[in-house]
């Protein structure tokens, strides 16, 4: 399933969710010219979030990513809260919900190196370019050397 | 956390070889316009994953 940005960022921004773009479509809004498949979303963990999360997620029918079909997974805000990270595939595309993120810890720990975007009549916060690019080194995965790479490219380009 | 490699030689190996004649392309659009153009990008994907899928199928089965 291909990502709905305009069905998924409007619900979760009219849902109330607190949330950061980061990833690949954080540096898409950047000006990456890379194509990547998943949004991902550091949320914040308070219950109250938890709860208009899974709220906002529902309609897109949750579930999780490469899990055999037909698992007992109810989707609800006792199962965000006691999990951290999760991997789902939904009907809006993929999405990767993060309680934590390398480099960046927790919601309100990133929130100061956000900005406010404007896409599809909604406002949403994305990290900021200087810490998407902190977030892939930590990461220190080789897949992401090239995405570090056009990144510092990017970074250099705004500069110049 | 491990301090930064800066500059990491991996990334700087890559980085002479980022198109940034596409990133130039990329700045003179908004945010907005740059989550939409990936959105389209992933769509003509997806029709040309389809195409394949379907030109498969229609191959005679290999003995």
């Amino acid at each position: 399933m291909d990502p709905d940005f305009d069905k998924l960022l409007p619900a979760l921004v009219h849902g109330g969710v607190e949330f950061i773009l980061v990833g690949g479509v954080a540096a898409v809004v950047h000006g990456a010219a890379r194509v990547t498949y998943d949004v991902d979303l550091v949320y914040a963990r308070s219950p109250a979030n938890c709860e208009r999360m899974v709220d906002a997620l529902r309609p897109f029918a949750p579930y999780l990513r490469d899990a055999p079909p037909g698992l007992p997974f109810a989707w609800e805000p006792r199962r965000l809260r006691h999990g951290l990270n999760f991997t789902l595939t939904t009907a809006a595309g993929d999405v990767d919900l993060l309680g934590e993120i390398i480099g960046g810890g927790t919601y309100e720990q990133l929130l100061p190196h956000t900005s406010e975007i404007e896409a599809f009549a909604v406002r949403f916060r994305c990290v900021t370019l200087p810490k998407l690019i902190d977030l892939k080194r930590a990461a220190g995965r080789p897949k992401d050397f090239e995405a570090l790479a056009e990144l510092e490219a990017l970074r250099d380009e705004q500069q110049s | 956390m491990p301090p930064p490699l800066e500059p990491d030689p991996i990334v700087t190996a890559f980085r002479q070889h980022v198109d940034r004649s596409l990133l130039r392309e990329n700045l003179k659009l908004t945010p907005a316009q740059r989550l939409a153009k990936l959105q389209s990008a992933l769509a003509f994907m997806a029709e040309l994953r389809q195409a394949g899928k379907n030109a498969r199928s229609a191959l005679p089965p290999r003995i």
